[in-house]
């Protein structure tokens, strides 16, 4: 394809290729997320090779490719990706560690321009321009430009509410998605979110980032911040307490002000408007009827 | 320990915000490893972080704290060098 538009946490990402670059090709799991519409959030033109950056152009973040083996982060390599700033551009540098032929990409973007540029080198002739982790990086930028947020949490559906369950690894996130879909839930996602206000109202989306999942979105009406208790137990949290707990599960590239305050400013006025407890809960189905007996 | 008589900065590569009576603080950094780092200052905290100005002394400072809390020395003084203490990495001591 020449061009194509994904639709994603609400977000309409046009993706057009250049002269010279290789044909696009959505992957599997974006499929669902194709939409014909002119309108675009931004649109990302492709190119192929890359692109020299000036001598000026300040790296400002540096990320380390770590995965995660049954709830332990184990670093791979100590450079994964990298944010470079020249003046209001931004450049970020990364290889695709899902790729087996040295694919690496160039984002030039800015926060304030809706027309971003990816160079793309070892790619073949056709190519996915929203393979990991390219994809997350546009959501994260596209959450900062939005003063949205993106967070470490699962969240469910139940009877028109929606619940969102925030915590590091192995606090349990996935463990209370599945307990509520054994309780007729419908699950948004197990582990990250995007969270919008859309005219006032709080909702909460799932990404195709991690897997093959149909477009997802449910209100907020409640966030809980997790532990592993050895019994079920609710304590609200309020102002600073309750800003510093969602800020600490969002997901956050802190090399900028600029950056960290419009978040630090959605999370609060976030936590004004939305009820957020710290729950404290035994892996059991008892849990559900112990939060709905609480509502 | 700290000198009374030296002067306290905030270390710049810090984003704040007043929620109430206390204040949230995020680090700048340029590494993944230190994301989500956040801290909570308490009221007190948070009548210590904004008297801390670049001009203000550790002795004048604990002044402050013993005035607004009607709190003997002593304690003021252990308030605001635990204060320093737990803050050391987000605080220019000259």
């Amino acid at each position: 394809m020449k061009d194509y538009t994904l639709k994603i946490a609400g977000y309409n990402i046009r993706f057009e290729a250049s002269e010279e670059s290789p044909e696009l090709i959505p992957s599997e799991r974006f499929l669902r997320n194709i939409i014909q519409t002119p309108d675009y959030d931004i649109l990302i033109r492709v190119h192929h090779g890359t692109l020299k950056l000036s001598e000026e152009a300040d790296r400002v973040f540096i990320a380390p490719y770590i995965i995660e083996v049954k709830g332990m982060k184990i670093k791979q390599r100590d450079h994964f990706w990298s944010v470079y700033k020249h003046h209001s551009d931004l450049y970020i540098f990364t290889n695709f560690p899902d790729s087996s032929h040295g694919k690496k990409a160039l984002l030039k973007f800015s926060l304030t321009l809706r027309e971003w540029d990816l160079w793309l080198e070892g790619t073949g002739e056709i190519t996915d321009p929203f393979e990991y982790p390219v994809d997350s990086l546009v959501l994260y930028y596209l959450t900062v430009i939005h003063s949205d947020i993106m967070i470490h949490a699962s969240g469910v559906n139940y009877a028109g509410n929606g619940y969102l369950f925030s915590g590091a690894s192995g606090k349990g996130k996935t463990t209370l998605a599945e307990l509520w879909e054994d309780s007729g839930a419908k699950v948004i996602h197990d582990d990250r979110l995007i969270l919008r206000n859309i005219n006032g109202t709080y909702r909460m989306f799932n990404t195709p980032v991690y897997r093959d999942d149909e477009p997802r979105e449910s209100p907020l009406n409640k966030i809980f911040i997790i532990e592993h208790g050895t019994e079920n137990k609710i304590i609200p949290v309020k102002g600073a307490t309750a800003v510093t707990l969602v800020m600490a599960n969002c997901i956050q590239q802190n090399w900028d002000p600029e950056v960290i305050a419009p978040l630090l400013g959605s999370v609060s006025t976030m936590c004004s408007m939305i009820p957020t407890v710290k729950l404290f809960f035994r892996p059991e189905r008892r849990i559900i009827d112990y939060i709905l007996e609480y509502e | 320990m700290t000198d009374p008589k030296s002067i306290l900065s905030r270390n710049p590569k810090m984003v704040t915000k007043k929620t109430g009576n206390e204040y949230v603080l995020v680090p700048v950094t340029d590494n993944i490893a230190d994301m989500n780092s956040v801290y909570t200052l308490n009221e007190t905290g948070a009548f210590i972080w904004e008297l801390i100005d670049g001009k203000k002394s550790v002795e004048e400072i604990i002044n402050s704290v013993t005035k607004e809390y009607d709190i003997d020395i002593e304690t003021a003084t252990s308030d605001v060098y635990s204060f320093i203490r737990d803050m050391s990495k987000y605080l220019i001591i000259k």
